[in-house]
């Protein structure tokens, strides 16, 4: 006789479960974007949350027994992190070209960025978790998760965040720059990198390749700013 | 590419230790990063199991992501209250945010040129 509950036990109980999802997941997103030109709105992640969010809601699970499974992954965040140092050392050599201007851009822009999206919210009366979480909205994803954590916001719609204006900047960036009459490839690249980090630097692929070094240049370092001047902000308010 | 990942792997545990022993608010990961950053720049290049175990890395960031992002799914009662307030904010702050960057980094680089 076969023993199907046993079976059935170590199916819903063993993380290689979700493991697996989770990875085939992402495998089935990253096939569909290459199917669909790598355009913006399917990045493999967006695919991949659609079909685990199914498969949670399916199988009735709840996410703290999904996350116990998986938390293997959310491990390398960590050594992620640290990895972005090679490209940004990689870039750094343009920083002396235009080192005014990326510093003052870097700061300013960085600043009002911020300030912007967070008085949107302010004016529209949502609750301060979701504001704080909105603050590292233009801070690639492994920082801004980090950071959240750190400023008691809510990593997970921090992410969300993240993304959302990851695609918004790849896909209405030439437009804004063509309205905006911007001459410099370099600024384009730049503004796109500290705006829609990684996903904007993969647009900046686009434009040209000096483009693309500045937005990941500008990754880079507003990664590094604001995941150090923000808790110190959030704490000085508090 | 092992010496790649102990490389990582160490800066990050230097990155963490930092934090603890000075109790700062800064996440320990990103002292790691900025850790390796100096360490390359003394270093004036990378290596191989470097460059192979950051392109792994990087390469699957976003799978990385998925775990925290999935949290997603607690937090739909914030979502559907704030939806439009959420909306805007993300839509609007976007573009402005874009629009204002390019527009002032190209200003100061012409202003450069002049000088």
């Amino acid at each position: 006789m076969m023993n199907t509950h046993a079976l059935f036990q170590y199916i819903i109980s063993t993380p290689l479960t979700w493991l697996i999802l989770t990875l085939l997941s992402f495998k089935v997103g990253i096939i569909i974007y290459e199917k669909m030109n790598k355009n913006s709105f399917f990045q493999p992640i967006i695919i991949a949350y659609v079909l685990i969010i199914g498969l949670i809601f399916m199988s009735n699970t709840k996410y703290e027994d999904y996350f116990e499974s998986v938390k293997i992954i959310h491990f390398f965040l960590g050594p992620a992190t640290v990895a972005l140092a090679l490209p940004l050392y990689n870039n750094l050599k343009y920083i002396k070209s235009l080192f005014v201007p990326i510093m003052i851009t870097l700061f300013a822009a960085g600043t009002f960025s911020i300030v912007v999206s967070l008085y949107l919210l302010w004016i529209f009366d949502a609750k301060l978790s979701t504001i704080l979480s909105m603050a590292t909205k233009s801070v690639t994803a492994p920082i801004a998760i980090i950071t959240s954590e750190q400023i008691g916001a809510i990593p997970s719609l921090a992410v969300g965040f993240v993304l959302i204006t990851g695609i918004i900047g790849a896909l209405f960036g030439n437009m804004i720059f063509k309205i905006m009459k911007i001459q410099h490839e370099t600024s384009k690249g730049f503004a796109l990198g500290l705006i829609s980090h990684a996903i904007g630097t993969a647009r900046a692929i686009e434009i040209s390749e000096k483009a693309a070094a500045f937005s990941a240049l500008a990754m880079g370092l507003s990664g590094i700013v604001i995941a150090i001047i923000l808790p110190i902000v959030i704490v000085y308010f508090n | 590419m092992l010496k790649g990942i102990i490389t990582l792997l160490v800066f990050q545990f230097l990155g963490e230790c930092i934090a603890i022993l000075f109790s700062l608010i800064v996440p320990g990961a990103v002292i790691g990063m900025i850790l390796m950053l100096l360490f390359l720049i003394i270093r004036k290049k990378s290596f191989k199991s470097l460059d192979t175990a950051v392109f792994l890395h990087l390469r699957y960031l976003p799978m990385i992501l998925i775990p925290a992002a999935m949290g997603v799914i607690t937090q739909f009662d914030i979502i559907s209250k704030e939806f439009w307030a959420i909306l805007i904010s993300l839509v609007f702050g976007t573009i402005i945010a874009l629009a204002f960057s390019a527009k002032f980094m190209d200003v100061l680089t012409n202003l450069r040129q002049k000088l």
